[in-house]
């Protein structure tokens, strides 16, 4: 008996009985739809947070004081460093990595801002004349801090979109002087809205020149440097020179840490596959379920089918062509629960990506093939017993059989 | 040189403690061309008989010798390609599939051919099937199912299978029981024909008048064969 033949007659007793079959295969629909679904929504927050990343920027190099384990890449607990990181620590960057395009020492505080009667409580970026070069903060009005403001710690400040809407509504605010605790700020710039990216609300921000943040928070050190290479291959050079330059301004010692975009986005993405593999294994299990169902139904089949075993027997049929029959009608079971979840799970992931654009998880192509094979493999794992069991059947028993 | 060849066949049963002897010591021969009817009352063994020598059930104890070869010990797929190429079967309730039309029943056993040599194409599977269905008179309705036929016609689809793959042998299993007088004469005069062109016949019936139209009656009780009687 040939393949197409095993095929024909596996679809063909599948759709006599249509009701049946439907019922057979959900359980393997819901458990291949999962695992699709599931897969995609893991990918779809890898896309997500691999555009938030890049959304902030490129070729960012982010030095934080203090040491940790390199590999965790994830950053050196805050207040871990022996010594303070200071402006001169960029200032001897800026000099001297060829390899740097841009470099700045980042001071973070919260403060409350407060214009006549409206009050805000907001946090405020520290940073030079520099700052916009290295993550993306588009200025939407008047323009950011220049290198002098920043060396003499003149009191101005960029404020974003959300913060000046609370404190102006709608009147110009260019120029206008607000009170950051007890300090006034003269307002030079407002970013464009941003929006949130990796949980920080750029709209609810405001930045100041370092030695004004230092001043305002009473404060000597940074809280790290913040630097960009000049060239995606540069990177790797540009980590070198930082930590050349600030491992010989430390006498040799290594109480810092040097992060790169990449190597942050390699743990994040580690991270999240580890999250979709464990949510994948997790749908595995409604697999399981769907196989038994298949084994289950094909025990009905086998019993209810006696008769016919028996007459193809009679008419030349080997054990071992009931066995395949029996087993393409499970495998086709199977898998035709497999193109069912496969195709609804992509319908579904599509449908949520045109409801929400920002998150894509759009079935990865990757998935289909794989889907496919798992449902295949459960049709033969579960369809095997029944299908031997059939094929051991003593022919005269079952021609007999009513 | 025998088609078929007993010695000393015997065949147990266990129901419960007891056992039941179904076949005693059955020691027959039939030559080629034959047309044998195997007689006796229920429970007399002659289907018994009648599945071990069509391969369906195998002897306690004794010899079988098939076109002079021992079956003793052949393997699964040997012996359902000996069913499947040397021999056809009709029984009593057509054990028919219900599911497919004519056409695909009587093609059956040529699709399983392929599992024993056979090199048919789809197209020449057909072909063979349509024709078989032709000498049985029924190409017309190839493509009704089984419950779309009357009973005659059933057995004629079912006899049409037995013989497409052009079988030495033809075991047939009370084939007029379920019939009409009308309808049993016709498949009695198939089996004639059949038999006229070298088709050699093995029939359990317990019916006399259409034992007596065999050239040869064996006539069994309780599983020995007591009377072999040939015709004219």
């Amino acid at each position: 008996m040939g393949f197409r033949e095993i095929v024909r007659l596996g679809l063909e007793s599948l759709l006599a009985q249509k009701l049946r079959t439907a019922l057979t295969i959900l359980g393997m629909v819901i458990g291949v739809g999962a695992i699709v679904l599931l897969v995609s929504l893991g990918q779809g927050a890898k896309n997500y947070v691999t555009s938030e990343f890049e959304g902030l920027g490129t070729n960012l190099i982010v030095v934080q004081p203090g040491k940790s384990d390199k590999k965790t890449h994830m950053g050196p607990p805050v207040g871990a460093a022996q010594r303070k990181m200071t402006t001169a620590d960029v200032m001897a960057i800026e000099k001297r990595a060829l390899n740097v395009e841009a470099v700045s020492g980042l001071v973070l505080g919260t403060v409350t801002v407060r214009f006549e009667d409206a009050i805000s409580n907001i946090t405020v970026f520290g940073t030079n004349e520099q700052f916009p070069f290295i993550l993306s903060v588009p200025i939407g009005r008047g323009q950011y801090f220049t290198r002098e403001e920043d060396e003499y710690g003149r009191r101005v400040v960029v404020l974003g979109r959300n913060v000046v809407n609370e404190l102006f509504g709608d009147a110009d605010p260019i120029g206008q002087t607000v009170k950051l605790n007890e300090s006034e700020f003269r307002i030079i710039g407002v970013l464009q809205p941003m929006g949130n990216k990796l949980g920080l609300d750029f709209d609810e921000l405001g930045f100041i020149p370092t030695e004004a943040a230092l001043k305002l928070f009473n404060d000597d050190k940074l809280f790290g440097i913040r630097a960009k290479a000049s060239s995606r291959v540069g990177v790797d050079d540009a980590v070198a020179e930082i930590s050349e330059i600030l491992k010989e301004r430390r006498d040799g010692e290594e109480d810092f840490t040097v992060l790169t975009q990449v190597s942050m986005m390699e743990s994040m993405n580690t991270i999240l596959n580890m999250l979709t593999y464990v949510l994948a294994a997790i749908a595995a299990i409604s697999m399981l379920v769907g196989g038994i169902g298949i084994m289950n139904i094909m025990w009905v089949t086998v019993v209810e089918r006696t008769q016919e075993i028996g007459i193809r027997r009679a008419v030349g049929a080997r054990r071992v062509d009931i066995l395949k029959q029996l087993l393409a009608e499970a495998v086709a079971l199977s898998v035709l629960g497999g193109a069912v979840g496969v195709g609804g799970a992509v319908i579904i992931t599509v449908g949520l990506y045109l409801a929400f654009p920002s998150f894509d998880m759009r079935a990865p192509l990757w998935i289909i093939a794989p889907a496919f094979l798992v449902a295949f493999v459960v049709g033969v794992v579960f369809g095997v017993v029944p299908a031997w069991r059939a094929s051991r059947i003593e022919i005269l028993d079952a021609l007999r059989y009513e | 040189m025998s088609l078929i060849r007993t010695e000393s066949l015997n065949k147990n049963f266990t129901r419960g403690d007891e056992t039941i002897r179904a076949i005693r010591v059955l020691t027959l021969s039939v030559e080629p061309g034959e047309f044998i009817s195997i007689t006796g009352a229920s429970g007399s063994g002659k289907s018994t008989l009648l599945y071990i020598l069509g391969l369906l059930d195998t002897p306690t104890s004794g010899r079988y010798f098939l076109n002079n070869e021992p079956v003793e010990g052949l393997s699964d797929t040997e012996l359902a390609g000996l069913r499947n190429r040397f021999m056809g079967f009709v029984f009593q309730s057509f054990h028919l599939l219900p599911r497919a039309s004519a056409l695909r029943n009587v093609m059956m056993p040529l699709v399983y051919g392929a599992g024993h040599g056979g090199v048919l194409s789809e197209a020449e599977q057909r072909e063979r099937a349509i024709s078989a269905l032709e000498v049985v008179g029924l190409k017309d309705r190839m493509n009704h199912r089984p419950n779309e036929l009357s009973g005659g016609q059933r057995q004629r689809v079912a006899i049409a299978r037995a013989v497409v793959n052009n079988p030495k042998l033809i075991f047939a299993d009370e084939p007029t029981g379920n019939l009409d007088s009308k309808s049993g004469r016709d498949i009695l005069g198939l089996f004639e024909r059949l038999n006229a062109q070298g088709v050699t016949i093995l029939m359990v019936t317990h019916d006399p008048s259409i034992a007596e139209r065999a050239r040869r009656q064996l006539i069994l009780r309780d599983g020995a064969l007591v009377e072999d009687r040939r015709g004219i």
